[in-house]
């Protein structure tokens, strides 16, 4: 049965393809297309610097926003007011219009002559409030610079023992991401991985069914149940291969992640601490992939309904449970929704293992409910396909 | 070999089998005919264990069916009409596969193979991936699978269905084998000139019953020598109806075609003078035996276009 199973998907290069090399070919895409967004390196935010004070602060302001490596100088040169409206309808976000008399009012107690913002009208709020947020920081600096200088005749020295120590953000904030050493950080690849290696193992659902399908029109299982195989026995004869080629593409999608991402230039993935853990994950996983195909097998009549309806299920569980988008993005009650979806309790053990370095303890409710579903979901198939072949006397 | 007594099946209100019975020895090979939906197909599943059934009684090796599938099932075969095996599969894995699952192994798994394989000829295809095999080259592993477990009754549900007459002939004549072996098989065909030519006996089913069963010669000769068959000139169904069914025995066979069954040959003078009175010109009187098709269509009122 076990070898029957195997050979019948190896032969099958569609199956072989859904299989293996979607999943993989998604994690290489999805590793280099979100490279960027987890990176700390790349200028994302536009901005200019239309300096009309030009003094010592002023100046220092624009080379304080220079020094931030989410934000890039607009290389145009603005001096009018239709040149700047033109840029922030074309590709500048920001302009930051420093009046003059701005520097001589910064130290006062109510400085008089504001930054002036203007804005894209396509800006997100969190970008601006990101961008605010950078700038008030400098403003801040730039006005307790201000002030010490006021200061100085009276207190010599402050503001020399002061000056560097306001420049240096990391001795003020120091980032440290949850359950991560200090010197890590996020990757795209450990974002990515687990989110296709949960798609991917979902993915058996389609040739799972379908040969399924084909025996029992082929009436290939009526024969076999002609020949004293039960119904236990003939689960278990699809379940073992097929979690054996899940665990295949776990080591295949790890693989992937960890030497063939680096070559592309994208940050190679951390495949965890805990080999147990892991299989933890990918076997509940895997049962619950398994369970959901046995489930659709027996319940449609075509090939055709078993691809559909296990596409769309594959999709409407991936788009639930985080897969294709990331839950942090989602709002709080599509959140809370998410946890329908058995890919995201997958998902989840295995940010668990692979973004968060944790071991068995951290997964084994997801592991657990995982193979509970697969379980539920195989117990439901086994009464549809008793009932619709009418097995027994 | 086989016992049934009083079998009832029923679908909802429709009664497949209706209070059946029947019985067939060990050794001979069984036809089985009857127009769609007569019970042919419920009957074979039912020996089978496939479906369950309402009233009656079953037995098989002097074994109640209900007691003992698990063991009847070991010494039985059933070869489907559909082409029950893994087309991407080779032949010879197939057959691995089959016997595997029947727990076939040692010493009996290569014996079973061997006559499997040589039973079918299918020496020369073995490393074949049988989506690769011909239509008559399917139908033979398809027939070698059920041979595997060597089994004393093996149930044929149409084996020879789209395939072309030289490959339906060798199967002919291998089942023909099986009785040389004491083997008993139970045949259904809508191929009547295959059950005259391999079957021992036949019954014949409608609505559930039997209507006739017997040796297929002995029913033949019972049931008439001669049988007449009266061409007509064209004279549109509809007139040749309305006449049907003023004469006793009569059947439409086409728009210009009768057929009297030899019982009733009496009437034939009645028949004429009836065509005379509607100005409907006889073309030809033909007598023939009966053949099983004739007496087929005469128990069952139906063409074997229906069947």
């Amino acid at each position: 049965m076990l070898k029957k199973e195997f050979l019948l998907i190896m032969r099958d290069r569609h199956a072989l393809a859904a299989l293996f090399i979607m999943p993989s070919v998604f994690i290489l895409i999805m590793s280099m297309a979100l490279k960027d967004t987890f990176s700390s390196d790349r200028a994302f935010i536009n901005y200019v610097v239309i300096d009309q004070d030009r003094t010592a602060i002023s100046m220092e302001l624009a080379t304080l926003l220079k020094k931030n490596r989410l934000l890039k100088e607009y290389q145009q040169h603005i001096s009018s007011k239709k040149q700047l409206q033109q840029a922030l309808n074309d590709d500048l976000t920001f302009a930051v219009t420093i009046a003059v008399g701005f520097s001589k009012s910064l130290g006062n107690e109510n400085p008089a002559v504001p930054l002036t913002l203007n804005v894209a009208s396509d800006v997100q709020q969190n970008v601006l409030r990101l961008f605010e947020g950078e700038l008030t920081g400098i403003l801040m600096k730039l006005r307790i610079k201000a002030l010490l200088h006021k200061l100085e005749p009276a207190l010599p020295g402050i503001s020399a023992k002061t000056d560097a120590r306001l420049l240096d953000q990391s001795s003020l904030i120091q980032v440290r991401f949850n359950d991560l050493q200090n010197s890590q950080f996020p990757t795209s690849t450990q974002q990515s991985v687990p989110s296709w290696i949960v798609f991917g193992m979902f993915f058996i659902i389609i040739p799972m069914s379908t040969i399924f399908i084909s025996e029992r029109r082929q009436n290939t299982l009526m024969r076999m149940n002609g020949m004293n195989i039960s119904i236990p026995a003939l689960f278990t004869g699809k379940i073992v291969p097929y979690m054996v080629i899940n665990q295949i593409q776990v080591l295949l999608m790890v693989g992937v992640g960890i030497f063939i991402v680096p070559l592309l230039g994208a940050a190679p993935l951390t495949p965890g601490n805990s080999v147990t853990a892991l299989l933890l994950v990918s076997t509940g996983l895997s049962l619950a992939a398994i369970g959901t195909s046995m489930l659709i097998a027996v319940s449609v009549n075509t090939v055709e309904q078993a691809t559909t309806i296990g596409g769309i299920l594959n999709i409407l569980f991936g788009a639930i449970g985080g897969v294709m988008v990331p839950k942090f993005f989602m709002p709080p009650a599509m959140q809370s929704f998410s946890i329908v979806s058995p890919m995201s309790w997958g998902l989840e053990g295995f940010l668990d293992i692979f973004l968060r370095g944790l071991g068995p303890r951290a997964v084994v409710t997801e592991s657990f409910a995982l193979a509970g579903f697969g379980l539920l979901m195989l117990l439901l198939a086994w009464g549809i396909f008793a009932r619709r072949t009418g097995k027994g006397l | 070999m086989i016992r049934i007594n009083n079998l009832t099946k029923r679908y909802g209100d429709t009664a497949a089998l209706d209070r059946f019975c029947l019985k067939i020895e060990r050794g001979i090979i069984f036809g089985l005919l009857g127009p769609n939906g007569a019970g042919k197909t419920t009957l074979i599943s039912i020996l089978n264990g496939l479906t369950r059934f309402q009233e009656g009684e079953v037995e098989i090796f002097n074994l109640p069916l209900r007691q003992n599938l698990r063991q009847i099932r070991k010494r039985c075969a059933f070869i489907p009409q559909s082409l029950a095996f893994y087309e991407n599969l080779t032949v010879h894995e197939n057959l691995r596969f089959f016997a595997g699952i029947q727990s076939i192994t040692g010493r009996t798994l290569q014996d079973s193979l061997d006559r499997a394989i040589s039973v079918n000829h299918l020496q020369p295809l073995i490393n074949r991936q049988s989506a690769t095999l011909s239509g008559g080259e399917k139908r033979r592993l398809n027939i070698a699978i059920g041979l595997l477990n060597n089994p004393d009754i093996l149930y044929f549900d149409e084996p020879t269905i789209g395939i072309d007459p030289e490959s339906r002939n060798d199967i002919l004549n291998t089942i023909r084998t099986f009785k040389d072996d004491n083997k008993t098989v139970i045949y259904t065909s809508h191929y009547m000139e295959e059950i005259e030519k391999i079957c021992d006996e036949v019954a014949i089913i409608n609505h559930g019953k039997i209507i006739r069963q017997g040796k297929l010669k002995e029913m033949l000769q019972q049931e008439g020598s001669n049988s007449a068959i009266i061409e007509l000139h064209k004279c549109g169904p509809t007139r040749l109806d309305r006449i049907s069914k003023t004469v006793t025995g009569l059947r439409v066979l086409n728009p210009d075609t009768l057929l009297l069954s030899p019982q009733n040959s009496g009437v034939m003078a009645k028949l004429l003078t009836i065509l005379e009175r509607e100005d409907i010109s006889v073309r030809q009187i033909r007598y023939q035996s009966l053949s099983l098709e004739s007496l087929f269509i005469n128990l069952t009122g139906q063409e074997q276009s229906d069947v």
